[in-house]
């Protein structure tokens, strides 16, 4: 398999959870096939770049934005226009 | 010496717009200020795609049209100064303010060459202070133009850059994977050349005269379609 870029990894944790609606933090480092030190420096990236948010009830679950949305729906937009430009 | 009235002020000011408008530089506004619009709806085209990402292309590319945008603007000031003045040579006639404008259209130039080529090239070039070497270089050529007031210089120090940018999109292109140049590289190349050819029709004046019509629709051309290349892929 090849090596994911940045923009896919962040791609896949997105979409791991927006197919859960929320999920907790386990689970996500699991689905999320990284290192744990590898996942930890994604996750706190996503958090400071608001991509998700950190809900705290019984457990702390994990709920994707509205940024994080917008990051799914422009993926193929911005892959697109990274290979076009070549850059 | 009588004080000018506000009449004898607008009667002026109508007699220099006038002279603008009747000096055949018409032409050379409309082609700046679609070159500035082209440049900054590039710019701002792509905002939305830099925030959701922060990507390190994306920023560089969007600069290097941010500051092709700053470049035209000095570019269009120098030659609406020089067709109002009826002057052929910038650095003569105003020393000081044309040595400012100069310099800031030859920095602003030379940044957006060396940015829209790092776009391409910031995963090969691995050096940590590339950046401050491209303020340094475009610094460096900047006051070189303002203090060798010589054609032959200014030709020199183009040639050199434009040399330095084909070898570099040259070798970067030499990869076993790509055998074929693609439609980007060409367009990119072609961009240079041209900005060049303008950075030197600022800098030696009638010497592209013959071919000015043709330089402008080119670089024209050049720039609406790599927006519409950026229209096309960012929706």
């Amino acid at each position: 398999m090849a090596k994911r870029n940045k923009l896919e990894i962040i791609r896949d944790i997105l979409k791991i959870i927006q197919n859960n609606h929320s999920i907790r933090p386990t689970p996500l480092l699991r689905k999320s096939n990284l290192s744990s030190s590898q996942f930890k420096k994604y996750y706190l990236e996503l958090l400071n770049k608001k991509f998700i948010k950190e809900t705290y009830g019984k457990n702390k679950t994990i709920t994707l934005t509205e940024k994080g949305q917008k990051y799914l729906e422009k993926y193929l937009t911005i892959i697109n226009f990274i290979d076009e430009f070549e850059l | 010496m009588a004080p000018m009235t506000g009449r004898a002020i607008e009667q002026g000011m109508g007699q220099g717009l006038g002279k603008i408008m009747n000096s055949g530089i018409q032409g050379e506004i409309i082609y700046s200020f679609i070159i500035i619009a082209c440049s900054l709806m590039i710019y701002f085209g792509t905002k939305e795609l830099y925030n959701l990402t922060s990507h390190k292309g994306i920023k560089y590319f969007r600069q290097a049209f941010l500051f092709f945008a700053l470049a035209y603007f000095f570019r269009s000031f120098i030659k609406i100064i020089l067709f109002y003045f009826e002057k052929s040579e910038l650095l003569t006639f105003f020393p000081i303010f044309g040595s400012i404008t100069l310099f800031m259209f030859m920095y602003f130039s030379s940044m957006a060459i060396f940015y829209l080529l790092y776009s391409v090239m910031w995963k090969k070039w691995k050096w940590k202070s590339t950046i401050l070497l491209f303020h340094l270089t475009s610094l460096a050529i900047a006051t070189t133009t303002i203090l060798f007031r010589s054609p032959t210089a200014y030709l020199i120090i183009n040639i050199l850059l434009f040399a330095f940018i084909s070898l570099t999109v040259y070798l970067s292109h030499k990869q076993p994977k790509k055998k074929k140049p693609t439609n980007l590289y060409i367009i990119y190349l072609m961009l240079f050349f041209f900005w060049i050819l303008n950075i030197i029709d600022i800098l030696v004046p009638n010497f592209l005269q013959t071919f000015q019509l043709f330089i402008y629709l080119t670089s024209l051309g050049i720039f609406l379609s790599i927006l519409y290349k950026v229209i096309k892929k960012t929706n």
